[in-house]
């Protein structure tokens, strides 16, 4: 969870604290500044704890043959070779990766287009909306539990529920779980299908749109798609920008319905083995810690790359309405 | 970005469980001890009684992996230990077999390991050739580890690099688990040992056409049966610190397969993949997908109790000499313990005190103590236990001399078999390719 930036500028409502003055005393500053640093120690120790300083050791061992077992202190310096390893020999790492992107690409803008689709239609005043809108959040708010991962895995055995529902009309499915060619689709589905909390975001996003940018398209003459395209989008975009960086990198990571689909090991033949997946059994089952912790870290700059990307071509279609209207 | 780790499924671990005194261990106990006096005449000088303490109190951190009924049987027999040395008391651990080792390995990274544990052979040579496990050589010669009851070839299967890494809690080997009340319904011959692997292909073929259940689930990506059919052509899974076999051997065994699945003797690649589980609830024989299933000879008991029908075992086809009397898994003391003797002592305890060994039954595998592995049999009740007893004791007339124990990448050897394997029988490669990518894999595994 490592970019958790909201598309910002937009925050004009944000609490804005009660700011020190500038005229007060010295004195009265570095006592607040220290009970501020008070306040904040259990977070501080946190992140320096649980966060960076086992990163910055973990960025450390990406150097070395640390194998877990043995004693940090005797561990190895191997300089370049698990980068090398992973860049030039090890075909597996490479299928990880293609198996996270197709996931990716897949699954994410699925996910999100669902969850716009389904947030327009909730976005009304209907009787008992409110009740489909906690319906259509709740996968979400299971999110990655393991017991969610499992029944999934059960509903699209050979003899699943699903395949029951697909002979109701003389469909013969197929074992979608164990068969390499659907085991990652069946993933896929499983996340598209949490797009509740998108979805809750893009309602969020969607009440924000001032009726008046309706009202004055539908006097022009505008029908509902072009209402859809000149307001509803444009209009949406940040938030649109705000989800699709925060599924991209949830997509990435990927990782509790994969292993318990295929027990931990990336199977059916490695179809599911994402990327996490792959680091897992690098690091805990073949006891390559190091190797494992240099694929984390060119994980985390994969990402990183991926959202400046995002970000760096946001100007050009993410249209933030903070002018003065309203 | 580490990925959390991972709460898996199965028991939480970390648990302390106590066991208080009930009335049913009591009796139990008394059982026990009944059965146990004139056991512990005959063995006089087996048992080790003689404290196991350096002074003062000890609290021992145990790990082992099982399920309910295993952690029941070891806590009552740890007990049994705190009984006789009462300044002794333990930390118990345990977990279901998935996630175990991950969960051991982290311990040993946080520096915070189990004094003793519960370890098998896919990772014994891992902890060893890193110096995890303690060498116990020194406390067999002294005698304060008595293994003269042992066989032989199970103490040496604990044996990595000349050094006594672990110490066998109980002897397994493979077995050929088969559904009885299917074969009997339909008026077919149940499986024997010593059939050809040809002949096993050929009955599971008329399995599959007479009962519509495929005959045998098709063991290609198990490594437990490749290991026993390449001893059978006079190969092995290691030579030293290298594989035993080649690209060849390997193209053998899966044309083997392809052969099966052709004619029909096998389930369908998606059911052996669910076969291909450790899980026993998962095998094939107990979900009624597949006449039999390839398994542990200890692991019967457990079969039994997820399916209503009748099972029959005997040894993996060809010649039963490839198998040998495996450490079905071994207990470990780690190196840096604070209390080395003692963990030794408890090991000591576990494997030759006779109540202790009554306690404990066949739940780990037969008991290494030859003598006490007599007493266990005769006084076994349940059915499915005595048929696991009754066919390892026939088949241990017959076992070949101990393979060395699988060499570190082991566990990568046998994710690369299932992988190949399953390619294979997906059809996206053919034998000759599976086996190729297979070596290939392994090459670069145990290097």
């Amino acid at each position: 969870m490592a970019v958790t930036t909201a598309p910002g500028r937009t925050s004009r409502t944000g609490p804005v604290g009660p700011r020190p003055t500038r005229r007060g005393a010295g004195r009265v500053r570095l006592g607040e500044g220290l009970a501020g640093y008070v306040f904040l120690s259990p977070w501080l120790i946190g992140l320096m704890g649980v966060t960076a300083i086992p990163m910055l050791l973990s960025l450390w061992l990406s150097f070395t043959d640390y194998d877990i077992l043995t004693p940090l202190s005797e561990v190895r310096w191997v300089g370049l070779a698990n980068y090398e390893r992973m860049f030039t020999a090890d075909p597996s790492y490479w299928h990880a990766v293609r198996v996270t992107l197709t996931f990716a690409l897949i699954a994410v803008p699925l996910k999100l287009a669902a969850a716009l689709g389904v947030a327009l239609l909730l976005n009304r005043a209907w009787r008992g909306v409110g009740l489909f809108r906690s319906l259509f959040y709740l996968p979400s708010l299971l999110g990655g539990s393991v017991a969610l991962a499992i029944v999934w895995v059960n509903m699209f055995n050979r003899d699943g529920a699903f395949n029951s529902f697909l002979a109701l009309f003389g469909v013969e499915g197929l074992p979608w779980v164990s068969d390499p060619d659907w085991a990652l689709e069946t993933l896929m589905v499983l996340a598209i299908w949490q797009f509740g909390a998108p979805m809750v975001i893009f309602l969020a996003g969607l009440k924000q749109v001032p009726t008046e940018l309706y009202e004055a398209a539908a006097v022009d003459g505008a029908g509902a798609w072009r209402r859809f395209r000149a307001v509803t989008l444009p209009m949406l975009s940040p938030v649109i920008f705000f989800n699709l960086v925060l599924e991209t990198i949830n997509g990435f990571q990927g990782f509790t319905a994969a292993f318990v689909l295929s027990n931990g090991t990336g199977g059916p033949v490695d179809s599911t083995l994402m990327y996490t997946l792959k680091l897992y059994i690098s690091g805990f089952t073949d006891l390559e810690m190091g190797y494992a912790s240099a694929m984390a870290w060119v994980f985390l700059v994969a990402i990183g790359v991926v959202t400046a990307v995002f970000f760096s071509t946001g100007r050009f279609w993410v249209h933030y309405s903070d002018g003065d209207d309203s | 970005m580490h990925p959390a780790t991972f709460p898996t499924a199965g028991a939480p671990a970390g648990r302390d469980h106590r066991t208080p005194l009930t009335r049913r261990r009591l009796v139990r106990g008394l059982a026990a001890v009944a059965l146990a006096v004139p056991l512990a005449l005959g063995a006089a000088g087996c048992g080790d009684d003689s404290g196991g303490g350096d002074g003062g109190p000890v609290k021992l951190s145990v790990f082992w992996w099982g399920g309910e009924a295993r952690a029941k049987l070891t806590e009552d027999a740890l007990a049994l230990y705190t009984k006789r040395h009462p300044d002794v008391t333990f930390e118990k651990t345990w977990q279901a077999n998935q996630g175990y080792f991950d969960k051991l390995a982290t311990l040993t990274a946080g520096g915070n390991p189990p004094d003793l544990f519960q370890i098998d052979d896919n990772y014994l040579a891992e902890y060893a050739g890193r110096s995890t496990t303690l060498d116990l050589g020194s406390y067999r010669d002294s005698g304060k580890l008595d293994v003269s009851k042992f066989p032989k070839s199970l103490l040496e299967y604990g044996v990595v690099d000349g050094k006594l890494a672990g110490v066998a809690a109980g002897e397994n080997t493979q077995g050929l688990v088969y559904n009885k009340t299917l074969l009997t319904k339909n008026g077919l011959p149940e499986p024997t040992t010593g059939m050809s692997w040809e002949e096993h292909i050929a009955w599971a073929e008329q399995v599959a056409k007479k009962t519509k259940v495929p005959g045998t689930q098709d063991p290609s990506a198990d490594y437990k049966a490749l290991w026993v059919w390449l001893r059978q052509q006079g190969k092995d899974l290691y030579k030293g610190k290298e594989l035993g076999f080649t690209a060849e051997d390997v193209t053998k065994w899966f044309e083997l397969w392809k052969g099966a699945r052709d004619r029909g003797a096998t389930p369908t690649p998606d059911v052996i993949h669910e076969g291909n589980s450790s899980d026993i609830t998962k095998q094939l024989v107990v979900t009624g997908k597949s006449a039999t299933s390839w398994v542990w000879v200890n692991q019967m008991p457990d079969l039994k109790k997820n399916t209503k029908d009748e099972l029959g075992v005997v040894a993996y086809p060809g010649d039963p000499s490839a198998q040998w009397a495996r450490a079905s898994m071994y207990w470990s003391v780690f190196k840096g313990s604070k209390h080395k003797d003692v963990a030794v002592d408890v090991i000591n305890f576990l494997n030759n005190d006779p109540e202790a060994v009554a306690l404990l039954g066949t739940d780990r595998g037969l008991p290494s103590n030859m003598e006490l592995r007599a007493k266990v049999s005769e006084t076994a009740t349940d059915p499915a236990m005595k048929q696991s007893i009754q066919v390892e004791s026939e088949l241990a007339q017959k076992f070949g001399a101990s393979p060395q124990v699988p060499i570190k990448g082991h566990s990568k050897v046998k994710s690369e078999l299932v992988k190949a394997a399953e390619n294979a029988q997906y059809g996206r490669a053919t034998p000759a390719q599976a086996a190729e990518q297979f070596v290939t894999a392994c090459t670069s595994a145990i290097a």
